[in-house]
């Protein structure tokens, strides 16, 4: 029962902390509550059904050299595509109310359903069902994990350690910390900061993406329109109770999460049915304990 | 002796309200709202206007808590749903079987208590901290409502059902007088909360409720206990979203899960932001117009309309169209827009106000206040003799 805790807590686990990142970096950044980040996570997700599994790939001549690219070129591209639509959208939506709380709740939830309705009429209601990117199974302790959930484990912690040393080590990622710091000051030292913000914008959703292509297809495996709540919902959990803008917070909170979401599906009665409100409770008891969340300061990203 | 204080009062009147454009323009909307069933037999028509009436007095409660104390809540639906429940649990025949005009006032009470308890916690936290902390709330207890073992109290994701009706239907009743009377009690109930609340709102509460919005640290300095007052805006407006909850359970019969999903505690927040934020009327032009919107043009009329003068007919995928739509003029309104369509209607119809010569209506008002004084004082001659 240990052993089930530990490694299936911990595969999700990274995958809610990748999920999570995106959520605290662009808070930390730019201070927009992005309401959104669970449809960015829905419309990579469904980008990797188009391209992927719908056939959309066999009329190009190129991944017919290798079928084991059209996966992972579908992979890339439905990251890639969420990303340009983010920075769209971001540019066009979220810009001009940007600096107001509120309205910029009230924006990205509109937005959140907008994508919705659009999925529904594009793809309609019914469940789309997103086959595992590798097949096969390994043993760990005597419990059999898929290789899609490893493969899904080792990407996402790969990712998050790039982050890391992206946000920390290069000049874009200096500028988003000097941003996240002082705006003003950034500015007067010539940093495009419009600019950056619709970058981390797209890096962010960029993030959600890869999180919902990894969670759909090794977890969940299907997609429908309304995937995007219990992301949302993970995700401002994970990010609050560890800090809002702190990116250690994002990847302890999202373990914690992970293990406590499995530790009541075995040890509760019926705990599956109740799996929804575990990030929740955990976040409500550290803020009774730790208002700002588990490393949160103000707006800050920590260096 | 009465044509006198009525010419009085009716003087005063055109003084207070034909005067000034915005004030004339909220009392046309409130006679049309008031006679608007004598014009309307079609009763999925007043249905539409019913719940309207509804959702107005939840946006309102939301509207009173975001743009007057400045506490952001995206969780508004647990109120809705707590109230929704609790009226429920106690009327149906199941369970307590107690009347309904018992059962809604203790469910608000309760409502305003839990409120109490929910902002002791979640107020420790700010800003975008407090929206995502009172996001979950309703979540957790919409889960906990669906948990297997609780499902011989809840009944789980079917609900409770079969609750008493708000309006019960006598038996010289036809459903468009039953429909009628609903009307009543609902625009009665959304008069007085936003009367409420707009009292409170510019009252000597309300005053602190907006230094509060303004400046925290400033409002502590000055020695306002800022815990208690952000407690009584939570607890007011928790008491008039359950308001709206237990009024929606016992129209449609059913208390259900749904009550406290995600979407019900967007939708106050978008039909505020439609009307105009912290405006008390705001939210009420806004479910107006969302429910006209999304239940009868885009419903009703835009497919009969195109039917019969196109000639096409709709394809089935245009019932996902409609929230888009409604969110897309949302959206659109908010960064064009942001003051909302009331409140912008309202400040020009001020500046019209302002630009109006005021040799023109100061005269007027000046005697009707010249004639009120000349009565008191003629009125209160021999207390001042003796």
């Amino acid at each position: 029962m240990i052993e089930e805790i530990l490694v299936y807590g911990a595969i999700s686990g990274g995958m809610y902390a990748l999920l999570a990142l995106g959520f605290t970096l662009i808070y930390g950044v730019s201070g927009v509550v992005n309401l959104a980040h669970g449809s960015f996570f829905m419309v990579g997700t469904y980008l990797f059904y188009v391209f992927g599994i719908s056939g959309f790939f066999s009329l190009i001549p190129l991944t017919l050299l290798d079928p084991t690219w059209g996966p992972l070129a579908a992979l890339i591209l439905a990251i890639a595509f969420t990303g340009v639509i983010s920075a769209a959208l971001y540019r066009i939506i979220i810009h001009p109310v940007l600096g107001d709380e509120i309205g910029v709740m009230v924006v990205t939830v509109s937005l959140a359903l907008i994508i919705q309705q659009l999925i529904l009429m594009i793809f309609g209601p019914p469940n789309l069902r997103i086959n595992p990117l590798v097949t096969g199974s390994k043993q760990i302790w005597g419990l059999g994990v898929t290789n899609m959930r490893l493969l899904a484990f080792g990407v996402s912690l790969i990712l998050f350690i790039v982050l890391w040393i992206f946000t920390n080590k290069s000049k874009v990622g200096n500028a988003m910390r000097a941003v996240s710091q002082d705006r003003e000051a950034a500015m007067l030292m010539g940093i495009n900061t419009e600019r950056l913000y619709m970058l981390t914008m797209a890096l962010s959703a960029m993030l959600a993406a890869a999180a919902g292509v990894f969670i759909t297809a090794s977890i969940t495996e299907y997609a429908a329109p309304w995937i995007w709540l219990h992301p949302l919902a993970l995700s401002f959990s994970i990010v609050i109770l560890g800090g809002l803008g702190s990116i250690k917070g994002s990847l302890l909170g999202g373990f914690i999460v992970g293990y406590a979401e499995q530790a009541v599906a075995i040890g509760v009665p019926e705990g599956g049915s109740i799996i929804s409100i575990v990030p929740f409770t955990v976040m409500v008891i550290v803020l009774l304990l730790r208002p700002k969340g588990l490393f949160g300061k103000r707006i800050e990203m920590e260096d | 002796m009465v044509t006198t204080y009525i010419r009085r009062a009716y003087s005063s009147f055109v003084a207070h309200v034909f005067d000034i454009p915005a004030r004339l323009l909220a009392f046309l909307l409130f006679l049309t709202l008031l006679f608007i069933p004598f014009a309307i037999q079609n009763t999925y028509y007043l249905r539409i206007l019913i719940l309207a009436n509804v959702l107005a007095i939840f946006a309102v409660s939301w509207d009173f808590l975001v743009g007057r104390t400045g506490q952001i809540s995206l969780g508004h639906a647990i109120f809705f749903g707590i109230g929704g429940y609790i009226t429920a649990l106690l009327s149906s025949s199941k369970f307590f079987g107690l009347p309904i005009f018992l059962t809604i006032p203790i469910a608000i009470l309760a409502a305003c208590i839990i409120a109490l308890a929910l902002g002791i916690p979640s107020l420790r936290v700010k800003g975008p901290y407090l929206a995502l902390v009172t996001m979950s709330f309703p979540l957790i207890l919409a889960a906990l409502l669906k948990w297997y073992p609780l499902n011989h109290i809840f009944k789980g994701e079917f609900g409770i059902r079969g609750l008493p009706a708000l309006v019960p239907r006598l038996d010289w009743m036809t459903i468009g007088q039953q429909r009628v009377g609903e009307y009543y009690v609902t625009l009665i109930l959304l008069f007085a909360a936003s009367v409420i609340l707009y009292k409170i709102a510019n009252s000597k509460i309300g005053l602190v409720f907006v230094s509060i919005l303004d400046d925290e640290l400033a409002s502590k300095a000055c020695g306002i206990n800022v815990t208690k007052y952000k407690l009584m805006g939570f607890m007011i407006s928790g008491l008039f979203g359950a308001l709206a909850g237990c009024i929606q359970t016992h129209l449609l019969r059913f208390a259900n899960p749904p009550m406290f999903a995600l979407t019900l505690s967007f939708l106050p927040v978008i039909v505020t932001f439609l009307g105009g934020l912290g405006t008390i009327y705001g939210p009420i032009v806004g479910a107006y117009i969302y429910y006209i919107l999304d239940s009868y043009v885009l419903r009703d009329w835009l497919p009969r309309f195109l039917k019969e003068t196109v000639g096409v007919t709709l394809p089935p995928e245009f019932d996902f169209a409609k929230l888009l739509i409604f969110t897309l003029i949302v959206l659109i309104l908010v960064i064009k827009l942001p003051r909302g369509i009331a409140k912008f209607t309202t400040d020009k119809l001020g500046d019209l106000e302002e630009a109006r010569d005021l040799d023109e209506r100061g005269p007027r008002i000046w005697k009707t206040y010249k004639k009120k004084e000349k009565t008191t004082s003629t009125g209160s001659e021999p207390t001042a003799s003796s």
